[in-house]
């Protein structure tokens, strides 16, 4: 079967400013991207770059951001990355900077790979939590993603209940 | 969709968090603490877990296996599959069980396949809905629908719409008609004649006791209205034919009439054939028919519990109890119920019978050539074949007299002269021929061919075989040949009164011919006995004589274009001997049809068909009942954003047309249209003088004739009226009367412009338009429906339920400006219910999350809120002024439409309200009368279409 075969980058939002994860959301992240792919490559990289570009996961929370672009021209996209300095967004700017995690082919393989590295962020903030009420506080939500798991395979119904009980 | 379902996870958790968020930490500028964004991305963890682990194709769990670790027998299987995905595969063959049918195998097949079993199912599978005759052969080779309480072929499985066409207009279609019902009556002609009358009228056209009718010459047909109700309470129309006068000079003898419905109009004109003739108790005695049935039972009974015993039985009654195929006649009739009636103050008798005598109708120019090749006239027998069977004991008989012996060969005479004709429209409509003929097996071709007329025998006469080419050649350009002579004769004169008589009529003599009819098997026996293999076999007297009728069935009628188109003959056979008259006619080229090409058959006809056409009878409304539920269901099957939005398109109802509410609409229109002219009398008179003017002196003279019967006509009427005016305001009925559908057929045709066309609409004698002519009409139908023919001007092929309405001056502006116009557009209408289906959907949402939560009372608030059901693009039940909804006044709607082969162009039949037709007509110019426009339910183009109605 014939396919249009993609890549998707997953990427960090990495800031100074805690305030800056209230500008991302999907239009400010595209138009960012765009704007720096058309300055580092002009607007024939620009061309090849919009072609099926779009931002299909976000979150504002962990900064976590996964862009899909057609595979002949993600190199494009990838060498423009860099080049971000800030978010706009409601006038508001915020110096930031893309941290490209992961270039994969399916979105399946770019979530596999954000649960391998959240979970090794965890760790290594386990690893350098301060005090003790810290370090609890981690533990806990450590053990609800790994229990998870477990549970997720004996019911699928009751995740919602859970993530309803977590966020509250 | 997977990667939806996780952003929304997500994006959830985010919103969530985003006003804590706000509040808290992100609004003082402080350091994000480490327990937030361990949670955040703990949230994230599972959101993609859920992603990962969720199976994201609807294909099964080992298909999604690369092909290296993929195994046989892996779909039942599950030890096969990767441990990790046997639960779910576990899961999925569950599913796929519980989706399969059950196959019932309590026998093995070798006790399923035994023949006494094999006949017993056969015979349990017929119960429910009837099966003809011909059955088997149909359901081998037709799509077959379940239809008042028969199985019958609804169209054939091959590719056939055209080559059915083109049967019935060059050479033949066969139909089986046996489903059509029969009833006798028995009585004396004064007692019937009078009885009858009152359940017909002379203003639809010629009734039971028109005198070629009457004599038996002629088939005839006619509507048959509740007794004294005319012209409301329609029951159906049917077919009749009375037997022949045997013995002259006695006046007050019993005579027999067969009246021919169709099953579903049968129960309604039956009981109110035993209310006319105060018929009440039945008669055991008069049919034989039930104490065989008996029999047939017991025996069906007696093999059925020799079955459930499981064991073969080893004596030789065993044997003998192997069940007869109730292919014949009505299997499921019951044994204890009567269908023979008797009238004690008359002496009428009323018999059902239905199933009892076939009916094949062969429709096609060349369908007497199939009828004269397959059937061989009976030879005359004077000698018994067998002392001890009763076979043929009546031929005998029949023989020893020499009177009916010439009689036979007269019959046999005109049958044979029969090839001399071109088309069966050239011989008067319903002509009648009884025949005997041998039995047709013994003379089966041994390979199909197409019956051709005879060129030689017939020299002088041109045989084409096209009614386009064959119609009315003047007679005079025959040559002398004398069987030219005969044929000439046979036209002119019609087949004579003595020749119509057949032994059909004779209920003994047709179960003896169904009794002692040779069997297949033992025919085939005999020819496998033949010295020379292949030749013709000669039963010599113990061929089987079979009596027949043939009917001529009349084609188009009305209309001036392809006149005759479609006719051809119908022929009556006692039952049992079906599939022996079937295959030797399918063997000489005659092609079988269903009920798609009988629909097909009466559109192109223009006449209207049974029971579609008839809105106003009882059947009519059943049958348009079950039609919207078909449609309603398909319409629901698709997705709501996939389907056509018909409160968008205008289209108040696709599925069903209101013919009550039309008629109401246009009687309150005119009332009030009437108060406004009332006062502008002036416009009316300038419309009158419009209309053209006769100028001869004999017409003028005839029109005063003409017009004193109407007017007798009409007091008459209004009379009518007045006596159940009750009636009338309730219900419509369809126009019928013969001479005002002349009257509106001539007003509807364009009176000037063409001017070969506006002698004879004149010459008719025909009233002009006048408000004084117009409004004793409007006054005695205020709620009458007429039927109307349709053809579209340019493109466009209409549809079912298509509207009919009224065009305004600027459409015929335009179509005079622009020859190539099509027509106007419906501009587009505002769903307002839309809104409403959303907000019905969104509380239902909140009441289930109510109910969730445990609100009983919230599930009973919702029970009264919501008496009825809206549908995304349907208009809810009380519908709005039909008239006035859209653009263009509504004048009526489509029953049948489609592309017309026979004419080449789009051509629609339906019905239009008489008041609003007399509406338009007397406000269009001159040379655009008729002129409507046609717009299917899905669509907002309106296309112009001609209006004819054709008596």
């Amino acid at each position: 079967m014939v396919r249009f075969k993609h890549r998707y980058l997953l990427c960090e939002i990495v800031s100074e400013d805690p305030r800056c994860r209230q500008c991302i959301d999907e239009r400010a992240v595209g138009a960012a991207a765009k704007e720096a792919v058309a300055r580092t490559h002009g607007d024939y990289g620009l061309a090849c770059c919009s072609i099926s570009f779009t931002v299909k996961y976000l979150n504002a929370y962990t900064g976590i951001v996964l862009l899909r672009c057609r595979k002949d021209f993600y190199r494009l996209l990838w060498s423009a990355l860099p080049f971000i300095t800030y978010l706009e967004n409601r006038n508001q700017r915020y110096s930031c900077f893309f941290n490209t995690l992961h270039v994969g082919g399916t979105i399946r393989t770019c979530q596999k790979f954000l649960v391998q590295y959240n979970r090794k962020q965890l760790l290594l903030l386990l690893h350098n939590c301060t005090s003790e009420e810290e370090r609890q506080s981690i533990q806990k939500s450590l053990l609800s993603c790994c229990l998870k798991e477990v549970e997720e395979e004996q019911s699928q119904s009751g995740d919602e209940e859970d993530d309803c009980a977590e966020t509250d | 969709n997977t990667s939806m379902c996780w952003e929304i996870n997500v994006k959830d958790y985010v919103c969530t968090h985003d006003i804590e968020g706000c509040a808290g930490c992100w609004g003082s500028f402080q350091e994000m603490p480490a327990s937030t964004f361990a949670q955040a991305r703990a949230a994230e963890i599972n959101a993609m877990l859920k992603a990962v682990t969720q199976k994201s194709s609807n294909s099964l769990v080992f298909q999604t296996l690369p092909r290296h670790m993929r195994r046989r027998a892996m779909s039942h299987n599950i030890k096969r599959l990767p441990r990790r995905l046997r639960e779910i595969a576990r899961k999925e063959a569950e599913k796929a069980v519980h989706q399969k049918k059950e196959h019932s195998k309590n026998k093995c097949r070798k006790a399923r396949r035994r023949h006494v079993n094999l006949v017993v199912e056969f015979n349990r599978r017929q119960k429910k809905n009837i099966w003809l005759e011909t059955h088997i052969w149909h359901a081998k080779r037709f799509h077959m629908v379940k239809k008042w309480g028969y199985c019958l072929g609804d169209r054939p499985t091959t590719k056939s719409y055209r080559a059915c066409y083109r049967a019935m207009t060059k050479h033949c279609l066969l139909q089986d008609l046996s489903y059509y019902c029969c009833l006798e009556l028995n009585g004396k002609e004064e007692e019937l004649l009078k009885v009858l009358a009152r359940m017909c009228s002379i203003d639809t056209g010629p009734t039971f006791a028109a005198v070629p009718c009457l004599s038996g010459r002629l088939q005839g047909s006619l509507v048959l209205y509740r007794a004294d109700r005319y012209p409301e309470d329609v029951l159906g129309p049917i077919t009749f034919i009375w037997k022949p006068k045997d013995g002259s000079g006695i006046p007050y003898e019993t005579r027999q009439l067969w009246i021919w419905t169709h099953p579903s109009l049968k129960q309604d004109i039956l009981t109110e054939l035993k209310a006319v003739f105060q018929c009440s108790e039945p008669v055991e005695t008069c049919s034989p028919e039930p104490i065989v049935t008996l029999l047939q039972e017991e025996k069906q009974t007696d093999v059925a519990m020799s079955v459930s015993k499981k064991r073969k039985r080893e004596d030789h009654e065993g044997e003998k109890a192997v069940p007869v195929k109730k292919i014949i006649g009505d299997g499921t009739r019951v044994p204890l119920q009567s269908y023979c009636w008797t009238s004690q103050t008359t002496g009428v008798v009323i018999s059902d019978l239905t199933m009892e005598i076939l009916r094949y109708r062969l429709i096609g120019p060349l369908s007497h050539c199939v009828l004269t090749e397959a059937l061989k006239t009976a030879s005359v027998q004077t000698e018994m074949a067998d002392a001890e069977t009763e076979l043929n004991n009546w031929w005998v008989e029949n023989c020893k007299n020499s009177e009916k012996v010439s009689l036979h060969q007269r019959q046999e005479a005109i049958f044979e002269l029969l090839q001399g004709i071109s088309s069966p429209s050239e011989i008067a409509a319903g002509t009648i021929l009884g025949l005997t003929v041998g039995d047709p097996r013994v003379n089966l071709p041994k390979k199909r061919s197409k019956a051709m007329p005879n060129p030689e025998k017939y020299q002088g006469r041109d045989l084409h075989r096209s009614w386009s080419c064959a119609q009315w050649k003047p007679l005079s350009n025959h040559t002398d040949d004398p069987d030219n002579e005969k044929v000439r004769q046979l036209l002119l004169e019609g087949v004579p009164v003595e020749c119509a008589h057949s032994f059909i009529w004779d209920q003994t003599i047709c179960k003896n011919v169904t009794e002692n009819k040779i069997p297949e098997q033992d025919l085939n026996h005999m020819r496998g006995e033949l010295l020379v293999p292949g030749s013709q076999l000669d039963l010599g007297p113990r061929e089987s004589k079979i009596p027949i009728l043939l009917v001529q069935q009349p084609g188009k009628v009305a209309g001036e274009d392809r006149p005759g188109w479609g006719s051809g003959w119908d022929i009556y056979l006692p039952k049992g001997w079906g599939m022996a008259f079937w295959i030797p006619f399918v063997y000489r080229g005659a092609r079988v049809g269903g009920l798609q090409e009988g629909l097909k058959h009466s559109e192109y006809k223009r006449t209207p068909h049974v029971p579609n056409d008839f809105p106003d009878c009882p059947a009519g409304i059943q049958f348009a009942k079950e039609l919207e539920n078909i449609l309603l269901e398909k319409f629901k099957r698709r997705p709501p954003a996939k389907r056509a939005n018909y409160v968008k398109l205008g289209t108040l109802a696709p599925f069903l047309c209101p013919w009550g509410q039309l008629t109401k609409d246009w009687e309150v229109r005119n009332k009030t249209q009437e108060e406004s002219v009332v006062t502008s009398s002036a416009d009316s008179k300038s419309c009158a003088t419009e209309s053209q003017v006769p100028c001869d002196l004999k017409p003028g003279l005839m029109i005063e004739d003409s017009q004193g019967d109407m007017m007798e006509e009409m007091t008459k009427i209004q009379n009518l009226c007045k006596e159940d005016g009750a009636a009338t305001s309730s219900g419509f009925f369809v126009l019928r009367s013969r001479k005002l559908l002349k009257q509106l057929s001539a007003w509807c045709r364009p009176t000037c412009g063409k001017g070969q066309r506006a002698r004879p609409a004149s010459k008719l004698g025909q009233k002009e338009m006048t408000e004084d002519a117009l409004l004793p009409i409007f006054k005695c139908y205020p709620q009458v429906l007429v039927w109307v023919s349709l053809s579209l001007l340019r493109k466009g092929s209409p549809e079912l339920h298509a509207m009919i309405c009224i065009p305004t001056q600027e459409d015929y502006l335009q179509l005079n400006k622009d020859q190539l116009f099509c027509g106007p557009q419906e501009p587009k209408h505002s769903d307002i219910f839309k809104h409403k289906i959303l907000k019905l959907k969104e509380r239902k949402k909140n009441n289930r999350k109510a109910l969730e939560s445990g609100a009983s009372d919230a599930l009973e608030a919702k029970a009264v809120e919501e008496p009825k059901e809206l549908i995304l693009g349907l208009w809810p039940d009380p519908l709005p002024d039909v008239t006035s909804h859209c653009s263009r006044i509504l004048l009526g709607f489509v029953t049948q439409g489609d592309f017309s082969l026979a004419a080449g162009c789009g051509e629609a039949l339906g019905f239009v309200n008489l008041t609003g037709l007399l509406h338009m007509l007397s406000s269009q110019p001159a040379d655009k009368k008729g002129l409507v426009l046609l717009r299917t339910p899905a669509s907002l183009q309106y296309r112009f279409a001609r209006l004819n109605i054709e008596v």
